[in-house]
């Protein structure tokens, strides 16, 4: 019993132990800040990665004809009659993906900055709209204040639609398009001009390019993603026009599928799937060593990214960590002199009739109450301080009037945090089991101190 | 009380044994011997040392400074292991026991009071008066003795005149109330056997002669064994048999006069 008893008055009345609990308390609120907070900057780029995907795509190759000849990319209706069959799948899209050049009359073409020379490199998506608003972010994208001065579409359900200013007297009607903020930006674009879309269509038999296609579009509007490089070269457009543009026999290349419960059932949708539409002829069969390829996860789609973001978020943890250390380290130093100091205690405690156990423990539960108060302290404060993070920027910049976090860098406009509880458990944890090893030394060195010399001493 | 046992004390057998040997001893001394180690020597500091402190009885301890007194104290009290030779307390033979046996037996039957006092400067005199009653049970059983024991402490507190000091700390106690804590300590396991090492030895004589008075009847009162160790003669010659230790050897036992 003395050894609560007493540890709790030593933790209280001598104010050096301050030292070690503010040591922790410093570590475990700054782990669980920094932590929290690099875990929404990675969350965030994983949403950014994640980008216009869906949960799962399904990519069937392109150049090779099914079993009974006909080319695999025309059978659009059937392939996702056999997605959607799947009760575990919300919904299922089509998309055809292609890539083309933009001009737009009356830029004028300037060679030294390949960037403006009257020409972009764009990655055109063909969608069906209501399918694609159904299974990806599209709305979010088409609905997402502009950051920069451009006209979003008129209607969010029918991005196509003609804007206001369009007056389809001037012109034959042509077909429509939406473009990403910052593709529009650059070039100018405002609802109802004219741009040209011209791309290269290859021979499927030989595989070279044969010919050179382009067509009028006329622009809807404009759509801001996460991905700074779709908001910078991507065109959406009705899927029909864009094979239409490409003259090719086929009118999908791409087939995302969303899903009530990704992370409980992608693997085993994706293995399904893989079955189902290999056995409809839809796909390679799953053995080929092209098939394994076709039907893929998002992450799976994007693996060397997210892995390079986990492995960030691994590193940094264990660098991290040795603010633990630092603070056990304090800890250590404080217990050790308290333990010379202490001497007399220790040989009268013995001459009451404690153990050498009963003084080790004495001197370990003296770290403990620093680990615990320590850490208790710290996860509250780490947790307020990540959740509150915004506003206190916010403030601090303020008031000493410099720009701490610039939200122009971003593409989203406030300071991430995702408080993850296992890993607030892993810090406290950590905290604990590290003060402990540091307590450790101490406390041992105490329980060997011989009771006649620690009495001795006066 | 004392008187009775000095009567049914037997009378030692002529010359044979070097001390006396009783069946109720309570605590009971046989050869020791204890070495230090000092660089390459070996240095002994006890050469083999027989002493029996009977049940009530008042033993007084005395000899030069490095005869040995406070070695033989040290291993009397459990604190300090013999290097050879044998400590019984009530019967049990106390260096044989494990570690914590040995520990609950120092808590037990076994009260320290110190020349220094050595109260924890932390706690407050009811405080310090409790600590072995801490020590001796779980969280549990303390809790549930608590009460008593506080009852306890407050008492003996008062009834050695220090009621309106039960919440200062040692700091804020004169020398003569901190040892006066220090013996209440000592008491509330109600031990066997009370060491006592020069306990007025840092106190001015009158106050000192006070402490001793109250140290005396409690022992009295309560009949426990009682080992003064003491440089003071007119303090031995309270003492109903006084030890003379010299060299680490037993010169002179006032019971068992050794022949010149």
């Amino acid at each position: 019993m003395f050894k609560t008893f007493l540890s709790l008055r030593y933790l209280r009345t001598r104010r050096t132990n301050w030292i070690g609990v503010s040591g922790i308390f410093v570590a475990v609120a700054a782990l669980i800040m920094i932590l929290s907070i690099m875990a929404g900057f990675l969350q965030e780029s994983r949403d950014t990665l994640r980008g216009s995907l869906s949960d799962l795509i399904v990519q069937p190759r392109f150049d090779t004809p099914g079993r009974d000849g006909r080319p695999l990319l025309k059978d659009g209706a059937k392939t996702l009659e056999i997605v959607r069959a799947d009760p575990r799948v919300a919904a299922a899209c089509l998309e055809l993906q292609w890539f083309g050049l933009l001009t737009m009359e009356g830029r004028q073409m300037i060679l030294s900055d390949p960037m403006m020379a009257g020409m972009s490199g764009v990655h055109l998506v063909g969608i069906d709209v209501e399918d694609e608003l159904a299974t990806t972010d599209l709305r979010a994208a088409l609905e997402a204040p502009p950051r920069v001065a451009v006209q979003r579409v008129v209607d969010v359900e029918d991005p196509f639609r003609a804007p206001p200013t369009f007056d389809p007297g001037d012109d034959v009607p042509r077909p429509r398009v939406v473009v990403g903020e910052q593709l529009a930006s650059r070039w100018g674009m405002s609802w109802g001009d004219e741009i040209t879309i011209g791309t290269a269509v290859f021979d499927p038999q030989t595989g070279e390019p044969s010919d050179y296609n382009s067509m009028d579009f006329q622009v809807a509007g404009t759509f801001r993603s996460k991905e700074n490089e779709a908001d910078l070269g991507r065109i959406y457009l009705d899927r029909r026009d864009l094979a239409d543009l490409l003259g090719l026999d086929a009118d999908y290349n791409t087939v995302l599928v969303r899903l009530h419960d990704y992370e409980r059932h992608k693997r085993a949708v994706v293995a399904d799937l893989r079955e189902r539409l290999a056995a409809a002829n839809l796909l390679h069969p799953p053995d080929s060593s092209v098939g394994r390829w076709e039907v893929l996860t998002w992450e799976d789609f994007r693996r060397n990214l997210l892995a390079a973001i986990q492995n960030e978020k691994a590193l940094m943890g264990v660098m991290l960590s040795l603010v633990l250390v630092v603070a056990g380290f304090t800890v250590f130093a404080i217990l050790s002199m308290m333990v010379s100091e202490k001497r007399r205690d220790i040989g009268i405690l013995c001459a009451l009739g404690s153990t050498s156990r009963g003084v080790l423990a004495l001197f370990l539960m003296i770290g403990a109450w620093e680990a615990v108060v320590g850490a208790g302290l710290g996860t509250l404060a780490g947790i307020l301080g990540a959740t509150y993070i915004d506003s206190i920027e916010l403030w601090l910049s303020s008031t000493f009037g410099i720009q701490i976090f610039d939200r122009g860098v971003y593409l989203f406009d406030h300071i991430p945090h995702v408080i993850d509880p296992l890993g607030v458990a892993l810090i406290v944890l950590g905290a604990v089991v590290c003060t402990l090893a540091f307590a450790a030394l101490p406390a041992w060195r105490a329980s060997r101190l011989n009771p006649i010399d620690a009495l001795r001493y006066e | 009380m004392s008187e009775a046992q000095q009567t049914a004390a037997p009378s030692p057998k002529s010359g044979a044994a070097p001390s006396p040997r009783r069946a109720d001893a309570i605590l009971r001394a046989t050869a020791i011997r204890k070495s230090f180690r000092a660089g390459e020597r070996r240095l002994e500091v006890l050469h083999g040392i027989d002493l029996a402190l009977e049940r009530g009885e008042l033993l007084g301890l005395m000899g030069a400074s490095g005869a040995g007194k406070t070695t033989l104290l040290n291993i009397l009290g459990l604190l300090d292991s013999p290097s050879s030779g044998e400590v019984h307390l009530d019967g049990q033979s106390a260096w044989r026991l494990p570690p914590t046996e040995r520990a609950r037996l120092r808590n037990a039957k076994i009260g320290f009071v110190f020349q220094f006092y050595h109260l924890l400067s932390e706690l407050d005199a009811v405080e310090n008066v409790l600590l072995p009653a801490m020590i001796a049970h779980s969280r549990r059983d303390y809790q549930q003795r608590k009460a008593a024991y506080v009852q306890k402490a407050r008492d003996m507190l008062a009834s050695f005149g220090l009621s309106e000091r039960l919440d200062h700390r040692p700091t804020q106690l004169s020398g003569g109330e901190q040892q006066r804590v220090a013996i209440a300590r000592a008491l509330l396991r109600d031990p066997d056997v009370l060491i006592a090492d020069e306990p007025t030895g840092n106190l001015d004589s009158a106050t000192g002669e006070r402490v001793l008075e109250l140290l005396l009847e409690e022992q009295r009162r309560r009949g426990i064994s009682m080992l003064l160790v003491t440089h003071d003669e007119r303090l031995a010659a309270r003492c109903e048999r006084v030890v003379y230790i010299e060299d680490g050897l037993v010169q002179a036992d006032s019971r068992t006069p050794i022949p010149q």
